[in-house]
């Protein structure tokens, strides 16, 4: 049962701010609340004040900065994004990890902003957008700040939003030439969150060798996570299928998964392990072509 | 969920175990915990608070001590309930002292809690990502409370 | 404190309060006594409470009413145009695409929006339409069969 709350929609970002800072940490935000209103269902939410920000249209977009990147804003819905002639080339992997999550319902109303500031590890978005090198925009009444995506989540279900922050916009920069990015998850259901999800981005160089890389894991860890010591066993390297399994390894010990009722800890290390190496390989395949 | 640590105290065994007998020592050490009251000197009963992401849980509980066996082990079995109903929760602890060498003393605890209802079905991932960081911080509230009783 | 509600569902226009905390599943179907539309799972995962809002499919019961302030509604009530039974209706009574019926308006409801959006999916894109729908008696397949006569042409839609 939910419990009675008082209810707000504003209709521009500064009439949002406003009453977050009036209200604090007693009020809750609601977009399409396609994650929050299933834990306020169950009473295990129960803000006095929620502000619905659903209908702020000014916050639902897709534009380029001009250089051939993406700014994405954070109430664009999940299907918007799915369905954008801009997803593609370098940012086709948005519109296939949008594909993935949840269902067609779900990804009608919930928001790409909305999930991020959820801060589930076990999100779709975070760990694309953490390969990509994406930065979040956030915007208070003092002013706006940015943050690397890799930075935004802080623990399980905790963001740096702090209170009076809203989450505005995502930055997709345009991705380097020879970049090729990929992401998928293992689920046991389609639509389910990932049991595991992992996203991988490589930049090939002369011969190519590994430039650069960006390896992020979902549901591995308390935060959607950079394998930073697998993408150490790759960067400046020629790729070999050795070294990707080397990587993989290293990525599975990397990792901090928990067992829960999906799997147990040392099956999340085993998928790790393997979905690594597969979509480093995929990565890899896309960076040749791009 | 199993919540399990170790940990050794420079203390003689007997005083480590009198502190760890005295009403309310155990629970008082939950990370959390709020209001301890003792029932009688085997039971008590107290209230605690946590907070993970969106979900703050307030729950009540009650222990009391099954096995006393000094001054090696203590088991302890407890139940309680999250306020609003999210959840009811049983909870069965043991202690085990071990003297290691002269004056120093290896305290072994494992802590099985079971969970059911809306808060164990909806909030499992949350709440069982928060029982590794629950178990570390139990483990430095007891040895910091042991050291500040009965040395170091 | 109830607010107003203005909102429009099968063509009719209406205007109520509802508490902050109704659920539009629970507008439809307590005040305005459109019960076709199903409360199948608490937890987002079944559609049974399928519904169209401004020509998407949505879940009814994870949307604040509120937040259908404005919108168009069509729930399964409209898709039948007097008597006459929608295409995707009537493929799905000769194909027994429904055992219980409980899934069966947020089946119908989530295959319209799909062949409203994508009037020729694929065998793969069906499937996918309905990935947000449970149904535990069919195993689908009369389901895909019903939509898959639709797209063929094989009902034609009412005047």
């Amino acid at each position: 049962m939910i419990k009675d709350f008082e209810h707000f929609a504003p209709k521009t970002l500064k009439e949002a701010l406003t009453l977050l800072d009036k209200y604090q940490d007693e009020a809750k935000v609601i977009c399409g609340g396609q994650s929050l209103l299933i834990l306020m269902r169950q009473g295990l939410v129960a803000p006095e004040y929620v502000i619905d920000i659903k209908s702020i249209s000014e916050l639902s977009y897709i534009k380029t900065d001009g250089k051939g990147g993406l700014k994405i804003g954070a109430l664009t819905t999940h299907r918007t994004i799915e369905k954008s002639s801009q997803m593609r080339d370098g940012f086709a992997v948005l519109a296939e990890m949008e594909t993935r999550l949840a269902s067609i319902q779900t990804r009608n109303w919930g928001t790409i902003g909305g999930n991020l500031c959820h801060g589930d590890p076990a999100g779709d978005p975070a760990p694309v957008l953490i390969a990509l090198n994406a930065t979040l925009k956030m915007a208070s009444l003092k002013g706006e700040r940015s943050l690397p995506a890799e930075d935004f989540t802080l623990d399980y279900f905790e963001t740096a939003l702090k209170t009076g922050e809203l989450l505005t916009e995502i930055i997709v920069p345009a991705p380097p030439a020879h970049t090729g990015t990929a992401y998928t998850k293992f689920n046991i259901i389609e639509s389910d969150l990932a049991t595991v999800g992992v996203a991988a981005s490589i930049t090939l160089g002369a011969g190519d060798s590994c430039q650069d890389i960006r390896i992020a894991l979902g549901a591995a860890a308390a935060t959607p996570m950079r394998a930073k010591k697998a993408e150490a066993v790759l960067k400046g390297k020629k790729i070999t299928d050795a070294l990707l399994a080397q990587a993989g390894e290293t990525a599975s010990t990397e990792a901090d998964p928990i067992s829960d009722m999906q799997a147990s800890e040392e099956y999340r290390r085993e998928l790790v392990k393997v979905l690594v190496p597969r979509i480093s390989k995929e990565a890899i395949a896309r960076a040749k072509k791009a | 969920m199993l919540i399990e640590g170790k940990f050794t105290m420079k203390a003689p065994i007997k005083e480590v175990w009198n502190f760890l007998l005295e009403p309310g020592t155990l629970a008082s050490c939950i990370p959390g915990a709020e209001k301890m009251e003792a029932v009688d000197d085997k039971t008590w009963e107290g209230v605690v608070k946590q907070k993970v992401g969106p979900i703050s849980v307030k729950l009540n509980f009650t222990q009391s001590l099954t096995e006393v066996d000094p001054p090696k082990h203590i088991k302890a079995v407890g139940r309680g309930a999250a306020v609003g109903g999210a959840g009811t929760f049983t909870q069965e602890t043991i202690v085990d002292l071990k003297e290691i060498a002269k004056g120093e003393v290896e305290v072994a605890y494992s802590s099985k809690v079971s969970m059911v209802g809306r808060l164990a079905t909806f909030g499992e991932r949350i709440m069982r990502a928060k029982v590794n960081k629950v178990g570390e911080e139990f483990t430095n509230n007891l040895r910091e409370k042991m050291k500040s009783r009965v040395g170091g | 404190m109830k607010k107003e509600l203005k909102l429009k569902v099968n063509g009719q226009p209406y205007d109520i309060f509802v508490k902050p905390k109704t659920l539009l599943v629970e507008a439809l179907r307590d005040h305005l006594a459109l019960t076709g539309t199903k409360r199948g799972c608490n937890s987002s995962s079944c559609g049974a409470c399928t519904i169209m809002l401004n020509g998407m499919a949505v879940k009814s019961c994870s949307i604040l009413a509120l937040q259908a302030n404005g919108a168009e509604i069509v729930t399964i009530e409209g898709l039948a145009k007097g008597t006459e039974l929608s295409p995707l209706q009537k493929a799905f009574l000769d194909h027994g695409s429904y055992q219980c019926g409980f899934c069966t308006a947020g089946m119908l409801m989530a295959t319209t929006a799909l062949l409203t959006e994508n009037p020729k999916p694929t065998k793969q894109e069906i499937k996918e339409g309905i990935d947000g729908n449970i149904c535990r008696c069919t195993g689908y397949n009369s389901i895909i069969r019903a939509v898959t006569a639709v797209v063929k042409g094989e009902y034609k839609e009412a005047k």
